[in-house]
């Protein structure tokens, strides 16, 4: 179903705790934060108590001025901890107060103070997301009160990058007055003034503390990406400003189509600091392409041979598109460096997968010309659209934009979540060729007509919350104590067809009450950074004596596909899959991998080991990472960890069992024609994917997700007993329910069949 | 009437009821016979049973692939386009029944009812299958529907020229025949006036073939005493052969002497035909060329100034004056 192999961070960071917290900091206790005898108030007044004098000293919240600001700034001593400030510091302060907000600080003061939500517009380029927040440290200082100041981050990546550069900006050390907070990884202190966060991180913990009483603002950063957790924290922060007057929110984007954002808070006052960027010439193609890939690589060579000195940046789809085309380009470079005397070129790949030190090369600078006086190097970074807001890579003067991206999507009438390449938007366009003006005036190259820019791309791009399945949110918004669903306001409310399947689902996995108020096991899986159907088959695998192997799964699951089948060496990867296989299915395939992964031999030399056996190293060390993580929500949510006796004859079939209570609602029954799947209850036909170990002649089959292609597939799939699907998932499967059909037909044998077998065996008792 | 017995059933309902009974052992009687009617079915041919195999083998497997993906996106567009809220199984669904809890109306967005924007119906999925550019499959569409127009335009523009072209050749055809009439008229009168001039009158003699040069009769009609005599010559020459003895006419054998050629009766002089035919008349071949209607205009013309008589009318009017007559042309006359 979701395609959380592709984006790992986001599905998850939404449902993300805190990790484990000294009571004092327990957000449980945060409750009574206007008690200034509390542990947490007390803690940070402390610190900051009268008798140590800072450069802050004669602020009063609230009343701080640019000019007050800049003296505190000014130093010798860092007015936050009264150190010393180096001279990094002041090497860093006169660039900042370069930068095109440092101009506006007094006019943001000012309406930062009159107001209680401000919508912040800055372009790419003007320093908002490392100053902002640090201008309003200096007026809201939260250290006087024991709060802190929150600024999201759509992306961890993001997270922890700006928290880095905004520590060494403040001359502090990260983790301690500024630090981050993402998934699995909480990097913060007792000091800690300023966090950055993932919105995911910030969501999770608003369901334990609605009003947020920690934080005395609330940034909201890169509101313009949509992102599901933004959407559902600005839905959240307008109940919560009501409540809590003293709350200061920012809304900061960086599109001009903020008057929505304005609108939304109820015209809350808007200030706007243009971006420092230069002119972007934009080129057209007179005629559409044929072959968007094909297009763009003769573009880039084409840069690289005419155009002068300057960096270029490709926007690709996807992983195995953006490997391809880098292999492509450097292939084309060497030969037109030893031919046709081009400088040279060296191209990187960029894409949410890759590992972090591989994303960490697109920074270094171009390689210099081969020869004295020769052409000058180049570097071409062929990227998806992470590259399109929130990495900024300086030297890029060439933006090659074929136009298109991969983007979630989510249809309630066929309940399918799947990553499409589709078209962009207007908007993302024009921030795509935003990244040529970076450094000096630059060129973008669109890969389609004017006038299909016109009309053919929208405005806007779906905001994420009208792509997703929204089973999770719905048990999240639950948990944040918002009842009303329908009413909830959000900026772009979902169709009401898509809340109706998520309320269905969550009905039908028991999280959810026919009053649609939450279950006790609804209550335990939003505890669990997981899909729902996930949480469910991990809480209930006890049950199944196997919670340790479904531990293991889930664990699989939610990390990016741990086989490797690169294209030069399809066959032997075959092979080495071959070797892990379990005819019953790809989920107990994994699971072999992951035992074996975790063997002695494999465990020497990891690293080899799964060189040799084409399998992702770093999938399966995140899977461990995660599997620690959920291990530790188990054992707090009091979970037995038990296993089946490897040697006893059930021990696979537990675990199919254990993944039906989970995954019932992910059924495929066997055509007539023996060729084709047909989904139960959506009645989609469907092929098993060609990467599946499975053998075909499984009548029933459990699936993992369902891939939207030219033809539609299910992917990581396991044969199941049809038995099963009416003892595990009765409501589910009441025949009652069924459409006539194969389906019907079949399910009522196996009822009879049952019958007959608890028949047979009464009398003989 | 007497009072009727309340056990006795009226007879006719009984013969109603026995009618029935027959009725229905006559349709047991049917059923019964209908399995013996299926029994030749068994005793099928081998050949019969190899076909019948086959065709339930054809039935039984799966649909070629184009057809089974094209079967499978017409199943998942039509999954997409119906809404899951008017399915009959909405009233059953839970996840509705919760939401019309929350005070969910059916036809009403969702969130805060000053959201204009608010969507009703999910965001819709299209797949794409190549790595065509944006704007090439709205440039194919557009190409294919200039295409469709423009081979509708061509078959319209076509379709006019065999329409103009019809009427042309009708109106050529329809000029031809009163040319042809225009010159029988102007012949005759031509004849009657050189025969009064000539002052001999002979009455009833048919004219075959004009005794006249031909190059000397009026360009005007000359082409119709050509004709003619090329019609004659044509008759006789097809008389001739008839009449001769071998099929070869103009066969002429060296060896043949005159004894010869009597015996096969070819000395007699078949060659009667106006020596005037076998050459050449560039002035009637350039008059031949000449618009039709303007041919017709000239005889028009001629048949006023020689005889004062008016075609258009059929009258001979009897001075230059042409009292009463319209005009020259034919529209006059209309």
């Amino acid at each position: 179903m979701a395609d959380r192999r592709s984006e790992p961070e986001m599905p998850q960071a939404k449902r993300l705790r805190t990790g484990d917290m000294d009571p004092a900091s327990n957000p449980y206790l945060a409750h009574h934060y206007e008690d200034e005898g509390n542990g947490y108030g007390s803690r940070n007044g402390g610190r900051n108590g009268g008798s140590t004098q800072t450069g802050l000293s004669g602020f009063k919240r609230h009343q701080t001025t640019a000019a007050q600001a800049d003296v505190a700034e000014n130093g010798p001593l860092n007015p936050f901890n009264n150190n010393p400030l180096s001279p990094r510091y002041f090497d860093i302060l006169k660039t900042r107060k370069d930068l095109p907000v440092h101009k506006q600080r007094q006019e943001f003061l000012n309406m930062f103070q009159q107001t209680q939500i401000l919508v912040f517009v800055g372009e790419t380029g003007s320093g908002k997301t490392t100053q902002i927040p640090q201008f309003v440290l200096f007026d809201d200082l939260p250290h006087f009160n024991g709060k802190l100041v929150a600024c999201t981050q759509p992306r961890r990546v993001a997270a922890m990058s700006v928290a880095q550069r905004v520590a060494n900006e403040m001359d502090v050390k990260l983790g301690e007055e500024v630090g981050y907070s993402i998934r699995f990884e909480d990097v913060t202190g007792p000091k800690t003034i300023l966090k950055y966060m993932t919105d995911g991180m910030l969501l999770r913990e608003a369901m334990h503390d609605h009003n947020l009483t920690r934080y005395s603002c609330i940034i909201l950063d890169e509101a313009h990406e949509r992102t599901l957790a933004t959407d559902i924290l600005m839905g959240l922060l307008k109940e919560v400003a009501l409540r809590r007057p003293d709350l200061k929110i920012v809304i900061m984007s960086a599109t001009l189509d903020a008057q929505k954002f304005q609108r939304y808070f109820n015209d809350a006052p808007l200030l706007a600091v243009p971006g420092r960027t230069h002119p972007v010439e934009i080129f057209y193609t007179p005629e559409p392409e044929r072959d968007y890939v094909e297009a763009a690589l003769r573009t880039v060579l084409q840069i690289h041979a005419n155009e002068p000195e300057g960096d270029i940046l490709l926007f690709l789809t996807g992983e195995e598109e953006i490997e391809d085309a880098c292999r492509k380009i450097t292939l084309e470079a060497d030969e037109m460096t030893r031919e046709a005397d081009a400088g040279p070129l060296k191209v990187y790949p960029l894409y949410g997968t890759l590992p972090p030190h591989q994303q960490q090369k697109i920074f270094e600078p171009a390689p210099p010309p081969t020869r004295k006086g020769g052409p000058p190097g180049r570097k071409v970074v062929v990227g998806t659209n992470i590259a399109e807001t929130s990495l900024t890579i300086d030297g890029i003067v060439y933006v090659v934009d074929p136009g298109f991206s991969k983007q979630k999507v989510y249809n309630p009438r066929i309940r399918v979540e799947s990553l499409l390449v589709s078209p962009i938007s207007k908007a993302s366009a024009q921030q795509r060729a935003g990244r040529a003006g970076r450094t000096r005036p630059g060129k973008c190259f669109r890969l389609y007509t004017e006038a299909a820019f016109k009309k053919e791309l929208i405005e806007q791009t779906h905001p994420e919350i009208l792509r997703s399945n929204l089973a999770n949110t719905v048990l999240e918004l639950k948990k944040l104590g918002i009842d009303d669903l329908v009413h909830f306001d959000l900026m772009d409310p979902p169709a009401p067809e898509t809340l109706m399947r998520a309320l269905e689902e969550l009905n039908y996995l028991a999280c959810l009450d026919d009053d649609g108020d939450l279950t006790a096991l609804g209550k335990l899986a939003s505890e669990f950074p997981l899909d729902p159907a996930l949480a469910v088959m991990l809480i209930s695998s006890p049950e199944f004596y196997c919670s340790n192997e479904i531990l293991s799964l889930t664990a699989l699951l939610s990390v990016p596909q741990v086989f490797v089948r690169p294209a030069s060496a399809k066959k032997r990867a075959d092979e080495m899959k071959a070797l892990f296989a379990h005819p019953d299915g790809d989920q107990l395939t994994m699971l072999n991998v992951y035992h074996a992964f975790k063997g002695a031999d494999a465990q020497a030399d990891s690293k080899k080991w799964c060189r040799e056996h084409f399998l992702s190293l770093r999938a399966l060390q995140s899977a461990d990472n995660v599997r620690q993580q959920l291990k530790r929500i188990m054992e707090k949510s009091e979970l037995d960890l038990i296993s089946t006796d490897f040697n006893d004859k059930n021990y696979y079939t537990n675990i199919r069992r254990a993944l039906v209570a989970g995954f019932f609602m992910q059924v495929a029954k066997k055509d007539s024609s023996g060729k084709t799947y047909k989904t139960v209850k959506d009645d989609q036909s469907v092929l098993l994917h060609p990467s599946t170990v499975l053998q075909v002649d499984s009548e029933w089959v459990l699936y993992n997700e369902f891939v939207l292609t030219t033809k539609n597939y299910v992917r990581t799939v396991t044969s199941i007993k049809p038995e099963w699907l009416l003892d595990i998932a009765p409501t589910y499967y009441d025949i009652s329910t069924f459409k006539k059909g194969e389906i019907r037909t079949a399910l009522e044998r196996v009822n009879d069949k049952v019958k007959r077998k608890q028949q047979t065996k009464r009398p003989g008792r | 009437m007497p009072t009727q017995d309340p056990q006795t059933v009226p007879p006719d309902e009984t013969e109603k009821e026995q009618k029935q009974e027959e009725e229905e052992e006559e349709e047991d009687y049917m059923s019964m016979i209908i399995p013996e009617q299926t029994l030749p079915k068994r005793k099928e041919t081998y050949t019969q049973r190899l076909l019948r195999q086959q065709r339930e083998r054809e039935a039984s497997q799966p649909k070629p692939k184009a057809e089974r993906l094209l079967h499978e996106a017409a199943q998942r567009d039509t999954a997409l386009s119906t809404s899951l809220l008017s399915s009959p199984n909405a009233q059953k669904n839970k996840g509705l029944a919760m939401m019309a809890k929350m005070g969910f109306k059916p036809g009403v967005a969702l969130g805060s009812k000053d959201n204009p924007h608010a969507r009703l119906e999910p965001v819709g999925i299209s797949i794409k299958e190549d790595r065509g550019g944006i704007g090439l499959d709205a440039e194919k569409k557009r190409k294919f529907n200039d295409e469709v127009e423009r081979e509708g335009k061509r078959v319209r523009a076509e379709e006019g020229d065999y329409r103009e072209r019809v009427r042309r050749e009708r109106e050529v055809v329809r000029l031809e025949g009163q040319i042809g009439a225009a010159m029988r008229v102007a012949e005759s009168m031509a004849g009657e006036k050189e025969e009064v001039e000539m002052g001999v009158v002979e009455v009833g003699k048919k004219r075959t073939i004009s005794t006249k040069p031909l190059k000397s009769v009026n360009i005007l009609w000359r082409g119709l005493i050509r004709q003619r005599e090329e019609k004659e010559r044509d008759r006789r020459m097809r008389y001739d052969l008839q009449q001769s003895l071998s099929r070869h006419v103009n066969y002429d054998n060296d060896d043949e002497d005159a004894e010869d050629k009597r015996a096969l009766g070819r000395d007699v002089v078949q060659h009667t035909l106006v020596e005037d035919l076998e050459e050449e008349d560039p002035e009637l071949d350039a008059f031949s060329e000449l618009d039709p209607a303007e041919r017709l205009e000239k005889l028009v013309v001629h048949l006023r100034q020689e005889h004062n008589y008016c075609f258009w009318c059929k009258f001979t009017y009897p001075n230059k004056e042409f009292e009463g007559c319209p005009g020259l042309t034919e529209e006059e006359h209309d």
